[in-house]
C-alpha cells in the first residue's frame, strides 16, 4: 500500500513537473488565500496576547465605569463602527466621578472625558486628541514623566501635560515644557511631558502618546458639549472587589434615578467591547479570506480538469497496460493535494513574512502558533480533496477505448 | 485435461452490438473462437469487421454485449474490474498502430509503464526496462523521448513495453500499419522471436505478406470468421520458456526417485 502511494505520488510529480508554469499559477492562487488566513489569523492573535498581557499589567485593582446601552453586542458594534466617534451617548458625569470616590475600598477615581479639537503651538494639529482628567490618571495608570510635573488640583492657570509623541508634532521637540498652545481659544502652559508609552492599543481606547491631559473641569468650562466617556478607578483592596463593583453600580444607579446605561466592568472585562469589536471584525475578514481561498480552490479544479482532457489519451494508455480505476483516481487526486499543499504552505511563508514586515511598521508581534500551521495545513488538504475529487472521478471513469482514439 | 490447460482463450458465441432496435449494428456476431497456448494468429478482414472489437475484448478493455468469454478457463464476466485491470498488467501486452507511447514520458519509463501497475519499485521498473531496451537494442535511447525516436524505433520501444511484464498472451493491432518495409520486417522478427518463446500472439493486419509468420490465419467478415487455416499442427506450437523449463525438472526428479 505504502509503495502504491508512493508510486501515484512520483506519477504526479512527475506530470506536475511536466507544466510547471501552470502548476506554479495554480499554487499561487492557493497561496494568496492562504496567505491571507494567516496574516488574518496571526495579527489576531498578536492583538489578544497584546489585550490579555495589558490585563496583567494594569492589574487587578482597576475598575472602570463605562456608559453603555442595553443593545446586544452586535447591533452596539455596528454604533461604533457607524457613528463618527465612539463616545456619543455618554450618561456619566463628573459628580458620578466624586460620588464613586466616596465609596469604601476605592482608592482612587479618574474621569476621562474625551475631545477631539485643533490644537496650535509652535504647529497647528488639526485633530489631536484632549483628555480631561484629574491628578488622580497619572497614578491608576501607572504612567511616569519625562520631565515636569502632572497636573495639580486647583491649579490657578490653565495648565497642560502633553504625550511625548504629540510634542513632537506640535513643537518639534520633546522638551517643551513652559511652551503655551492654544486650544479652543484658550492658551494652556505645558507643564509636564509623558514618558513614551508606545501602547496604542488599550482599554483607554486612547493613544496617550498622541494626547493632550488637561483638567477635566477646565476643559468642561471651554467646551460645553463635553462628556465623560470612562471614569477610571483603583480599589484599595483586590479581595471583595465585586462587592465594590456592586457598590458602585448601585450608587449610580440611585444617583441617575434608575438609569442603567453605564457598565462597571473590572479584571478581564474591561478589554471585551474592544474584544467583540474585533472578533467579529477579524470574523468577517476571515470570511473574506476563506472565499479567496475557495476560488483558488476553483482555480486548482479547473486546472486539473483541463489537465484530465489533455490527457485523455494518457490515460487510455494508462489504462491498457493496466491501470486500474484507483490507480487513475489517485494519480490525479495527488495531483491536486500536490498542489493545494504546496500552496498552502507557501501561503504560510507568505503570510507570516506580511504579518512580520506589518509587525516592523505597527506594535503588531506576527503570532505564530502550532495550531494555525495545522488549520493551515488541514485546509489546504481538504481543499485539495474537494476541489480534485471530480476531475480525478472523471479521469478515472474515461474508457479506455475512446481514449486511445483521442489524441489531444 | 491436458487440452483444457492448453486452451488460453476461449470465446462462445460472442457478440457485440452497438445501438438498438433499428439502429443496431453488430461488430462481433455469434463469434466462437479457441486459442491455445503458443499460437500466433493473424486477423484478416475488411476494415469494419470487427477485428479491433475483437481485439479490446480479449485484451479486457472493452465487453461483450452477450456470449462467453473463458480467459484461461474463468470466466471473464466474474472477474471484477480491478483483478482485470491487474491482468491487463500481467497477463496482457497490448501493441498498436499508433503506438501509443506517452510523449511526455521517457521511453524507458513508457515501457516500464506496466510495471508500475504491477506494484515494481521505481529502481526495479528501471533496471527491468532497461534489460528489455537492451533486447530490442534501443539501450542507448532509453533516455529519449518518443518523438526523437523513428516509427520503427518507436514501434519497438512499445513492444519492449507489451512484454516487460512477461505476459502470456500479445495482442497487437497493425503493428506494421504505419511502418515502411524494413521496419516492418525488423518489427515481425521481434514478435516472431517472442512467439518462439512460447507467447501467444493475436495480430491484426491488413498485409497478406506477414501471414508466413502466422501459425493460424483467420479471415474475418461482417462480424464472423469467414476461413480458418492453421499452417503448424497444434503438438508444434512452441513451449513457453519457463514450462520447458518446469517440464525438464520434472523429469529429472522422476529419474532420480527411480534410481532410488
Amino acid at each position: 500500500m505504502a509503495l502504491l502511494l508512493k508510486t501515484h505520488y512520483e506519477l504526479a510529480k512527475s506530470s506536475l513537473k511536466q507544466n510547471k508554469t501552470r502548476s506554479f499559477l495554480t499554487c499561487f492562487g492557493i497561496a494568496i488565500g492562504v496567505a491571507s488566513i494567516i496574516l488574518i489569523l496571526s495579527l489576531m492573535g498578536s492583538i489578544s496576547t497584546l489585550i490579555s498581557s495589558q490585563v496583567s499589567q494594569i492589574g487587578s485593582d482597576l475598575i472602570v465605569v463605562r456608559p453603555s446601552t442595553n443593545k446586544n453586542a452586535v447591533d452596539s458594534v455596528v454604533d461604533e463602527l457607524t457613528s463618527s466617534t465612539q463616545y456619543l451617548k455618554s450618561n456619566l458625569t463628573m459628580k458620578d466621578a466624586q460620588l464613586i470616590e466616596k465609596l469604601d475600598n476605592v482608592s482612587s477615581v479618574a474621569p476621562l472625558a474625551v475631545s477631539i479639537n485643533s490644537l496650535k503651538g509652535d504647529d497647528l494639529v488639526p485633530s489631536a486628541t484632549v483628555v480631561g482628567t484629574n491628578p488622580n490618571f497619572l497614578k491608576i495608570q501607572n504612567l511616569t514623566l519625562k520631565s515636569g510635573t502632572f497636573l495639580k488640583e486647583n491649579s490657578k492657570t490653565n495648565t497642560a501635560v502633553i504625550g511625548a509623541a504629540l510634542a513632537n508634532d506640535l513643537y518639534g521637540t520633546d522638551e517643551p515644557i513652559g511652551k503655551s498652545l492654544t486650544l479652543l481659544g484658550e492658551r494652556f502652559i505645558i507643564v509636564g511631558v509623558l514618558s513614551e508609552i508606545d501602547d496604542p492599543i488599550n482599554f483607554n481606547n486612547l493613544d496617550l502618546d498622541e494626547s493632550l491631559f488637561v483638567s477635566a473641569s477646565t476643559l468642561n468650562e471651554i467646551d460645553n458639549s463635553l462628556q465623560i466617556q470612562q471614569i477610571n478607578i483603583r480599589a484599595t483592596n483586590t479581595d471583595g472587589i465585586q462587592d465594590t463593583v456592586n457598590l458602585i453600580r448601585e450608587t449610580l444607579v440611585a444617583a441617575k434615578s434608575g438609569d442603567t446605561n453605564f457598565s462597571v466592568l473590572y479584571g478581564e472585562e474591561i478589554t471585551h467591547p474592544a474584544g467583540t469589536l474585533f472578533s467579529i471584525i477579524s470574523g468577517i475578514l476571515a470570511i473574506v479570506a476563506g472565499i479567496s481561498l475557495v476560488v483558488g480552490g476553483i482555480g486548482v479544479m479547473n486546472i486539473m480538469l483541463v489537465s484530465v482532457a489533455e490527457r485523455t489519451h494518457e490515460i487510455g494508455v494508462r489504462k491498457a497496460v493496466g491501470a486500474s480505476f484507483n490507480n487513475i483516481f489517485l494519480q490525479f487526486l495527488f495531483e491536486a493535494l500536490i498542489l493545494t499543499v504546496l500552496g498552502g504552505i507557501l501561503g504560510m511563508i507568505f503570510g507570516y513574512s506580511i504579518a512580520f514586515l506589518i509587525s516592523l511598521i505597527t506594535p503588531f508581534s506576527p503570532f505564530i502558533s502550532w495550531e494555525i500551521v495545522l488549520i493551515t495545513f488541514l485546509t489546504s488538504l481538504t481543499i485539495g480533496v474537494v476541489f480534485g475529487l471530480y476531475p480525478a472521478l472523471k479521469a478515472a471513469n474515461k474508457n479506455p477505448i475512446s481514449s486511445l482514439k483521442f489524441w489531444g | 485435461m491436458a487440452e483444457e490447460n492448453d486452451t488460453i482463450i476461449k470465446l462462445e458465441s460472442l457478440t457485440k452490438r452497438y445501438g438498438y432496435g433499428d439502429a443496431a449494428s453488430f461488430a462481433l456476431k455469434d463469434f466462437d473462437l479457441t486459442v491455445k497456448r503458443g499460437e500466433f494468429i493473424m486477423i484478416m478482414g475488411p476494415s469494419g469487421c470487427g477485428k479491433t472489437t475483437l481485439l479490446n475484448i480479449i485484451g479486457l478493455l472493452d465487453t461483450a454485449t452477450s456470449g462467453t468469454y473463458l480467459l484461461n478457463n474463468e470466466p471473464v464476466s466474474r472477474i471484477s474490474a480491478r483483478r482485470q485491470a491487474r491482468l491487463r498488467s500481467k497477463k496482457i501486452g497490448f501493441i498498436f498502430q499508433n503506438f501509443n507511447l506517452i510523449p511526455d514520458l521517457p521511453i524507458i519509463e513508457n515501457v516500464s509503464l506496466p510495471l508500475v501497475y504491477s506494484g515494481y519499485h521505481k529502481t526495479r521498473r528501471l533496471i527491468r526496462a532497461s534489460e528489455i531496451l537492451d533486447r530490442f537494442n534501443l539501450k542507448e535511447k532509453e533516455y529519449y523521448m518518443p518523438f526523437q525516436l523513428s516509427g520503427g524505433q518507436q514501434q519497438r520501444a512499445a513492444i519492449a513495453r507489451a512484454i516487460v511484464s512477461g505476459p502470456e498472451i500479445i495482442l497487437a493491432d497493425e503493428p506494421t500499419g504505419n511502418l515502411d518495409s524494413h521496419s516492418s520486417a525488423l518489427v515481425m522478427e521481434e514478435l516472431k522471436r517472442i512467439h518462439s518463446e512460447g507467447n501467444t500472439i493475436i495480430m491484426v493486419t491488413h498485409n497478406p505478406n506477414l501471414t508466413q509468420y502466422a501459425t493460424r490465419v483467420i479471415n474475418m467478415l461482417d462480424g464472423a470468421i469467414d476461413t480458418d487455416i492453421k499452417t503448424v499442427k497444434d503438438s508444434d506450437l512452441p513451449v513457453p520458456v519457463h514450462q520447458r523449463a518446469k517440464k525438464k525438472t520434472k523429469k529429472k526428479t522422476k529419474r532420480k526417485r527411480g534410481k532410488k
